[in-house]
């Protein structure tokens, strides 16, 4: 069995006193790529911000276990340090502070906390050139402020950037798809295929299906109603699409997936 | 409070009747002296010192300023090439130096008040010293006798100036009085840069005490088509009192673009006036206050359009943390028949701490037709979901906040034109600025 990189137990989690996540299991073992899909309001982006540590969650019972330590308590920047990323579905805009110079710092912050010698500019450009190159992302992106007056699909490229550079070990993409042309989203696909690596673990958060045809993953989950009511290989994904998230609603699911394991009932 | 204080500072001025040599300002000078004997200092009900009470002043006393020795530099010229830099201590021409150029003349008040009487004159007739909301003014009137004239030739480049100002005795308790007049004929053009601070730190036993004091107006003639890019950077320990006053006279197509960066001080109150007299003339005043712990910094704007055809730009952006207030109170005036002005004012502030206060009070009064006019305030604080944003992708809570704050100010710091300011001395600017910002980050906490 391949070593873990995330494990998930019974997690519950409340926003604002309502339950959420209702008793989650997960296990993502590295170099694994896992999809996660389900409706709206099933508690998938929460799940995304709870792993990187997204203040305004409560978690009144489970654990996140990330390459044997307890994820829970680390501060998000310390996640980070660690190999934790996550593609925001709604990257935030920072006026007036430099792409690229955020990113020297991010890096830079992440490789001191490592013990590894910080980059200089000229480093980093190199690295930067180097990564720009095998996303065939051009660098306009670079001169502006972050995300500032980006469209939804330079967001997107950007956030597929920035994890290119950091080279996380567990990257969380939540919805990197929503709100993309085919084009764009061919072009995020091909990037996160790039990506891919044995060492590493991803998990993609999406609502659809389109995202997985380009990026095929080895196991899908259905989170619905705050907890996982099945896992497949990639053709329940082609299933969900097929029959829509009602197909669910309607009694589809026999038997509840509470442990993470494979077993489940499909009709 | 502010009585007692204006008895004192009347006694003191009863006792430094100065020996003038310049009769001309004889007259004028026992003018103002009885103008501050009537009115007095501004209280609470003062409207445009309602924000800035007087407390920091307390145990200060008035002084001469008096020119140290071996700056006696009658007609000396300076240079462009090597920028000429003058220090200023106690609002006394100290120290100077740079290289002559033709066109460039520097000079100490004293001697500039001979050789230019007939344009300082009426420079100095103008200032209405009267009430108690200019009783600064007529008490530096009333003690004019230290300060610069600075000189620049129809069409001459004199490139950069600085001039850098101290406080001397730093725990004296005295508020000196200073004047600078700067004459820029047609065409001419001076990039001057002004540092206040910071002073001598205080020996141990002198904490407490008042810090650095200094009253200081600056008069500018700006003759067709001068440009004076004028930078000012104070960052003054947190006992000392600043209280200045520009005031600009622009004629046709004339330039005056203003940045003001203010990071320290105790009581910090700017004045500045600026009067657009010629069709086509051209205000910037822009600024950016980053204050921590009690500091007050005061920026009181007036744009006076009496032309037609001129333009005016405020832009400040204030960040406040611990027990700090800051004040942006921005006019301005257009009046009859100053058609096709256009104005903008813009004041954004980020406050750190609840306790910090910052007042803005951007002011339009438009007596004129075809005027483009826009001006907008907001106060907010730092964006939570940016600081989780770059959170996640490594940075501590502490350097995401010091980013955003940068990058707050920075928008300043971006409308000063780098052909006339080098990208290094911004970046050295830019450093100044955030020295003290750790510190505020965690006011937050």
């Amino acid at each position: 069995m391949k070593p873990k990189m995330l494990e998930i137990k019974n997690l519950h989690v409340n926003v604002g006193g309502k339950p959420i996540l209702k008793g989650v299991n997960l296990t993502v073992g590295a170099g694994e790529m896992h999809a996660i899909m389900g409706p709206n309001g099933a508690g998938k982006s929460t799940l995304g911000h709870i792993i990187a540590g997204r203040d305004g969650y409560e978690v009144t019972a489970g654990e996140v276990i990330y390459q044997g330590e307890n994820l829970l308590p680390m501060p998000p920047e310390e996640r980070a340090c660690r190999g934790v990323f996550l593609a925001f579905q709604y990257p935030v805009e920072i006026p007036g502070v430099n792409n690229t110079y955020f990113l020297r710092a991010a890096l830079n912050a992440q490789r001191k906390y490592r013990g590894a010698p910080e980059l200089d500019s000229m480093e980093f450009l190199g690295l930067v050139r180097e990564k720009l190159e095998v996303l065939h992302i051009d660098d306009s992106l670079l001169h502006r402020a972050v995300n500032e007056g980006f469209s939804g699909g330079e967001k997107k490229r950007n956030e597929i950037f920035q994890m290119a550079v950091l080279e996380p070990s567990l990257a969380i993409l939540d919805e990197t798809d929503s709100g993309l042309d085919i084009d764009a989203l061919r072009l995020v696909a091909d990037g996160v295929n790039q990506l891919r690596d044995p060492l590493k673990s991803m998990i993609v958060i999406t609502h659809y299906q389109r995202l997985l045809d380009h990026i095929v993953p080895d196991v899908v989950h259905v989170l619905a109603d705050g907890v996982i009511v099945a896992s497949g290989g990639a053709e329940l994904a082609v299933k969900l699409e097929e029959q829509g998230y009602t197909w669910l609603e309607q009694g589809g699911i026999k038997a509840v997936d509470t442990h993470g394991t494979s077993s489940q009932t499909l009709q | 409070m502010p009585g007692d204080l204006a008895q004192r500072w009347q006694s003191d001025l009863d006792g430094l009747e100065s020996p003038q040599t310049v009769k001309w300002l004889r007259a004028i000078q026992s003018r103002a002296r009885h103008e501050f004997n009537r009115s007095g200092l501004p209280g609470r009900m003062d409207e445009h010192w309602r924000y800035t009470p007087l407390r920091a002043f307390e145990g200060r006393h008035l002084v001469r300023s008096l020119p140290s020795t071996g700056f006696n530099t009658p007609g000396r010229i300076f240079a462009a090439q090597a920028p000429v830099q003058i220090d200023m201590s106690d609002g006394a021409p100290a120290d100077i130096r740079g290289r002559g150029l033709e066109g460039l003349t520097v000079l100490s008040l004293q001697e500039g008040l001979e050789q230019y009487e007939g344009r300082l004159k009426p420079l100095v007739e103008s200032l209405d010293c009267s009430g108690p909301g200019r009783a600064f003014t007529a008490i530096n009137t009333a003690l004019l006798e230290a300060g610069l004239v600075i000189h620049v030739a129809e069409h001459v480049d004199a490139g950069q100036l600085s001039i850098l100002w101290r406080g001397g005795d730093v725990a004296s308790g005295e508020l000196h009085s200073s004047r600078v007049f700067i004459l820029l004929d047609r065409g001419a053009r001076l990039v001057l840069l002004e540092q206040f601070g910071p002073s001598m730190e205080m020996n141990d036993d002198e904490i407490g005490q008042p810090g650095p004091g200094l009253n200081l107006i600056t008069q500018v003639d700006l003759a067709e088509s001068a440009v004076l890019d004028h930078v000012r950077l104070q960052s003054e320990s947190g006992s000392a009192s600043l209280v200045t006053n520009t005031r600009v006279n622009q004629n046709g197509q004339s330039r005056y673009a203003y940045t003001g960066l203010d990071f320290g001080g105790g009581l910090v109150r700017h004045d500045l006036f600026v009067a657009l007299q010629g069709f086509g003339a051209f205000a910037r005043i822009d600024g950016a206050f980053l204050l921590d712990g009690n500091r007050h910094v005061d920026n009181h704007i007036l744009v006076d359009h009496v032309a037609k055809g001129c333009r005016s730009d405020q832009f400040f952006r204030g960040v406040l943390g611990g027990r700090s207030r800051g004040v942006f109170n921005g006019k301005a005036l257009i009046r009859e028949g100053a058609d096709e002005s256009s104005v903008r004012q813009s004041n954004a502030n980020l406050l750190l701490s609840p306790l910090a206060e910052v007042d803005s009070k951007p002011e339009l009064e438009i007596h004129a037709d075809e005027v483009e006019a826009s001006h907008g305030a907001t106060v907010g604080q730092i964006d939570d979901a940016a600081v989780f944003y770059m959170r996640t992708r490594g940075l501590d809570e502490n350097q995401a906040r010091k980013m955003l704050i940068s990058a707050f100010c920075n928008s300043v710091l971006d409308r000063i034109n780098t052909s006339v300011v080098s990208t290094a001395d911004l970046e050295s600017l830019a450093s100044d600025m955030y020295l003290n910002m750790p510190d505020m980050a965690e006011a937050v906490r």
